[in-house]
């Protein structure tokens, strides 16, 4: 296990989500090891010796945006609830712990709530999460917490601004020194139209790999596809993007193969949009300041309450049309197809892009860091907007 | 209460004595139902033979049953197994346990033996066991047409009335318990059916949290691909496995001598569809309609069905394997055991099957005559009367089912720590191993997987207590269902504490196995799958398992439950620990 450990140590700090030096894991196979940064590897196995689970991470992330959020709540709530659909699906609600009440009921009340959800904040620690079956899922759980804590403060900044000592400090920090530019310069793509299985697998493995090396996405979230003329070569389900290689399912277009069960939630998506345009491939990521915008709507006196699931309307973010929608069968499907054709994009509410390319990925690449780079300074404009009216906080 | 009824009702066949009983709060609550509940009940008569008059026979419903919780309109058969002799709970669908509970019970407890053939009926707050001599010798169908009126049916067919030791018991509208051979104690209680009706509801504690924790399960559903995705089992049935199975090279073939059947395409999930045109069927309430049946009602059979109907014996033609499951479906035969004993039987006397002899052996065998009589035992006992008891694909006597162990090495622990024998969905490692849920393990390696097959049983044992169904878990998590829980029940759960309630099911189920002589001899595979190896090809290598290294994990695996080196509880005072 400490391979695994090992490995996902370094994504932790690849991907800019935790501190090189705040980094702890334990995992329990008939023994338990810890590992990493002393203070948090104590922690992490005082916790996941309490647990029926095989790993546990106890990481301070690299951006302070998961502590203000709890700060910033009142006293009486215990946990956050993002609305993005990713946190929606799969962790429902984050649950945290402030500082008073973590030194008062220790590993045994951290234990308590991770027995319940997968990943909790912890005030001065930072993000504790569990994998119940494998170490990469405790990181996927790290991960999924990090990238619901970091939508939704920048929504909430959106919403009202900074509210506590640091905020504006720290938020220029982020904006001047984590934030990385976004591009696809010197990045190379093969000519398409890919025809040749071989072809197309690696380069489905490649593209897969630049979305994660040029942060456009975390490793784990998004889909790729790319279509010959009778099949589909889509990424499995739960396949971190930057390790594809062997897991791209063959999926006939013809009803002749049930092989690509294993194929990921949003073929259905993939299939309609080769079905109804020209496309040839497909890139699908969650890139955060999209799916923060994705949630911005300015439409007044609305009565629609579950926007990312009954929302009729198409809106535009820089052109890029945006849309309602839930995973695999829950609607995504049937609303992207039919507004994607032109720009080849879409954003889905609360979710992420859809690009396409008519000839390679070259186009569907470029295409994802323009709709993120618009999102992005739009979101700047927007907070600038916000925050010029503000007095700082005291 | 809120979820239960709190009553269990329990019939002494011999002396046609019915009585209601309340069931403890805290027993409910630290076994939850369906299998926990069955194996709680079981304690103290654990030891007596299968076909003792006095061996209960149990219907347990779960908390869940009669609520909005989806794909939880299920209960547990459990007893002891003739077949394997071990404690042996079948999770079954169909309409028969919303009935039940309908009927204000959570259990029924079945105990004795009737002079004569007998039909329980229970309708609402009455019962009573009425004669059922006409009945006896029906068909699995003749006999639900002949009950319908009166309400859910669970019966049996022939098979179960000659005691056959792979004979199922079948639910009308859904599928059956069968594995294990629990048709047969229900047989030799000369009980031919039950048939239940009520029209009592289920109070539920919180409306308004239940109905959000239930959307949340369904947005799972809704995003897992091997539930509702245009390939998945709510499109195809469970046959939707049979082209990934090929395509990993892990089909049992010809008695596991092989691991790949390129005649599987002739029965895979799209070949069913073109040539059935199946419609959408499944347990009551059952969002997901896994079940398939043609346009004039025959149902079509399930994965492991098919497999072993066809690849495990070289059959590759889809017409008589959906003709030897009906004819499994009319008697009441485990389709699992018995493919898979014909295989043995096949390999054994130097020639499969062919197709034209499968319904007339399946029906000797529901009738135990001709060859059907020593087939009749299961392939274990087969086996060893041909003087070739290596070619028993077993685990304590337990026929394997379509998941060649080679090609996934927590199957293979799996199959071997499964407390009722060779059973794939104690752990359901097929869930991480080829469909990647919750993510996915490297199938051809043990690393960790002691721990994540103890965690899967605790955890798959709670399910099975809640009488939630396994591939519901493909897509929701224990975090969804505990939530359900504890709207319905009024109740605080977590998925910590439903896993603990689990580890204590498991384990109880461990200790009656144990306080029966079962050990860490019966843990293992039959030799044939550490010493030969599978059909390796398309890049893909399968090794023979290496002995040592899963004896290695096995050992691991006794530690982590806290066993002794032999499998066994280091004290011997377990079940007093136990509420």
């Amino acid at each position: 296990m400490m391979d695994q450990i090992s490995k996902y140590t370094n994504k932790l700090v690849a991907d800019h989500s935790a501190l090189r030096d705040r980094i702890a894991f334990a995992a329990q196979d008939d023994t338990l090891l810890t590992t990493g940064e002393p203070e948090r590897a104590r922690l992490a196995g005082d916790v996941l010796g309490r647990l029926d689970a095989l790993a546990l991470v106890a990481a301070r992330p690299a951006l302070p945006f998961a502590e203000f959020l709890v700060r910033r709540i009142s006293s009486g709530e215990s946990c956050i609830i993002p609305r993005d659909t990713e946190t929606r699906t799969f962790l429902h609600d984050i649950p945290f712990l402030r500082r008073s009440d973590y030194e008062a009921g220790g590993p045994e009340l951290l234990a308590r709530l991770l027995g319940n959800r997968k990943g909790v904040i912890v005030e001065g620690v930072g993000i504790v999460a569990v994998g119940a079956v494998t170490v990469e899922q405790a990181y996927i759980n790290y991960s999924s917490v990090f990238h619901a804590a970091f939508v939704k403060y920048l929504q909430d900044l959106l919403a009202d601004g900074f509210l506590i000592p640091g905020e504006p400090a720290a938020f220029d920090d982020f904006r001047n020194g984590w934030l990385r530019p976004l591009t696809a310069d010197g990045l190379v793509f093969r000519t398409g139209p890919l025809v040749e299985p071989a072809a197309i697998l690696s380069e489905v493995a490649t593209v897969g790999r630049y979305t994660v090396e040029r942060g456009l996405v975390d490793s784990f979230f998004g889909n790729i596809s790319c279509r010959s003329d009778d099949t589909i070569y889509i990424s499995q389900t739960a396949a971190s993007l930057d390790e594809l290689d062997g897991c791209i399912d063959p999926v006939p277009f013809a009803p002749t193969s049930t092989t690509g069960i294993t194929a990921s939630s949003e073929l259905a998506a993939h299939r309609r949009i080769y079905e109804t345009g020209d496309a040839r491939v497909i890139l699908h990521g969650h890139p955060k300041f999209s799916v923060v915008m994705s949630m911005q709507c300015d439409r007044e006196e609305c009565g629609i309450t579950d926007c990312w699931r009954d929302c009729p309307y198409v809106r535009y973010l820089g052109g890029t049309p945006v849309v309602a929608g839930e995973i695999g069968a829950g609607g995504l499907a049937k609303r992207v197809p039919p507004v994607i054709g032109e720009s080849g994009r879409a954003l889905v509410y609360g979710h992420g892009v859809f690009t396409t390319g008519r000839r390679d990925f070259a186009e569907a690449f470029r295409a994802m860091v323009e709709v993120e780079n618009w999102c992005r300074n739009e979101y700047f404009r927007r907070l600038a907007e916000r925050t010029k009216r503000q007095a700082p906080p005291a | 209460m809120n979820g239960w009824a709190g009553t269990i009702l329990k019939v002494d066949l011999t002396s046609g004595r019915i009585w209601r009983e309340t069931l403890p709060a805290e027993i409910l609550h630290a076994y939850l139902g369906g299998r926990g509940l069955g194996v709680r009940l079981m304690r103290g008569f654990h030891s007596l033979d299968p076909f003792a008059p006095e061996i209960p026979l149990i219907f347990a419903a779960g908390p869940l049953c009669g609520t909005s919780a989806p794909t939880s309109a299920r209960l547990a058969v459990v007893s002891r197994s003739p077949l394997t002799g071990t404690i042996c709970d079948c999770p079954v669908g169909g309409r028969f346990a919303w009935s039940m509970k309908s009927a204000g019970v959570d259990a029924l407890f079945i105990i004795g033996a009737s002079s004569r053939p007998v039909v329980l009926r229970v309708a609402g707050d009455s019962a009573e066991l009425v004669p059922a001599d006409t009945l006896w010798g029906k068909t699995i169908p003749e006999t639900f047409d002949s009950l319908a009126d009166a309400g859910s049916v669970a019966a049996i067919g022939p098979a179960g009335e000659n005691g056959v030791l792979f004979a199922s018991i079948m639910m009308d509208g859904g599928d059956g318990g069968g594995r294990g051979g629990l048709g047969a104690v229900m047989g030799y209680k000369r009980l031919k059916a039950v048939v239940v009706n009520g029209a009592r509801t289920v109070p539920i504690a919180d409306h308004e949290r239940l109905e959000n924790a239930c959307q949340d399960v369904m947005r799972l559903f809704r995003a897992s691909p091997v539930i509702f995705g245009e390939l998945g089992i709510a499109e195809y049935g469970t046959p939707a496995l049979v082209d990934l199975i090929r395509q990993r090279r892990m089909v049992p073939t010809e008695n596991f001598r092989r691991t790949y059947f390129a005649g599987s395409c002739n029965y895979s999930g799209p070949a069913i569809r073109r040539e059935y045109q199946p419609q959408r069927d499944g347990c009551y309430g059952c969002p997901i309609q896994c079940l398939k049946r043609t346009p004039l009602g025959e149902q079509l059979p399930e994965y492991d069905a098919i497999s072993h109907f066809g690849a495990l014996n070289a059959i590759s033609d889809l017409s008589s394997i959906v003709r030897a499951t009906t004819i499994c479906n009319e008697l009441g035969l485990d389709a699992i055991s018995a493919g898979a004993t014909l295989s043995a039987w096949g390999e054994g006397r130097g020639r499969f099957l062919t197709a034209d002899e499968l319904p007339g052996l399946l029906a000797d065998i529901g009738y135990r005559r001709g060859d059907g009589e020593l087939l009749s035992l299961g392939s274990r006992r087969v086996a060893e009367q041909l003087g070739t008891p290596g070619l028993s694909m077993s685990v304590k006597s337990l026929e394997l089912p379509a998941y060649d162990p080679r090609g996934a090495y927590g199957m293979a622990l799996a199959y071997c720590t499964s407390n009722r024998g060779g059973c794939h969905l104690r752990a359901y490692p097929l869930s991480h191993e080829i469909l990647r849920k919750p993510v996915a393990t490297d199938r051809f390696s043990f690393s960790g997987k002691a721990r994540i097959i103890k965690i899967a049983e605790d955890s798959n044992a709670a399910v099975d207590s809640l009488m939630a169904c396994t591939f519901a878990f493909l897509g929701a998590t224990l975090e969804e269902y505990a939530e359900i829980l504890s709207a319905v029940t009024g109740m605080e759960y977590s998925p910590q504490t439903l896993r603990e309630t689990g580890e204590r099911i498991y384990l109880t189920e461990r200790f009656y196995n144990c306080d029966n002589g079962f050990t860490v001899a019966d843990d293992h595979l039959p030799e044939r799958f550490y010493s030969e190896p599978g059909s390796s090809g398309d890049g893909i290598e399968v090794p023979a398992i290496d002995r040592a290294r899963f004896d290695e994990e096995l050992q691991k695996y006794y530690r982590i439950r806290g066993l002794t080196s032999e499998g066994t509880f280091p004290y011997p005072g377990f079940l007093g620990r136990q509420p």
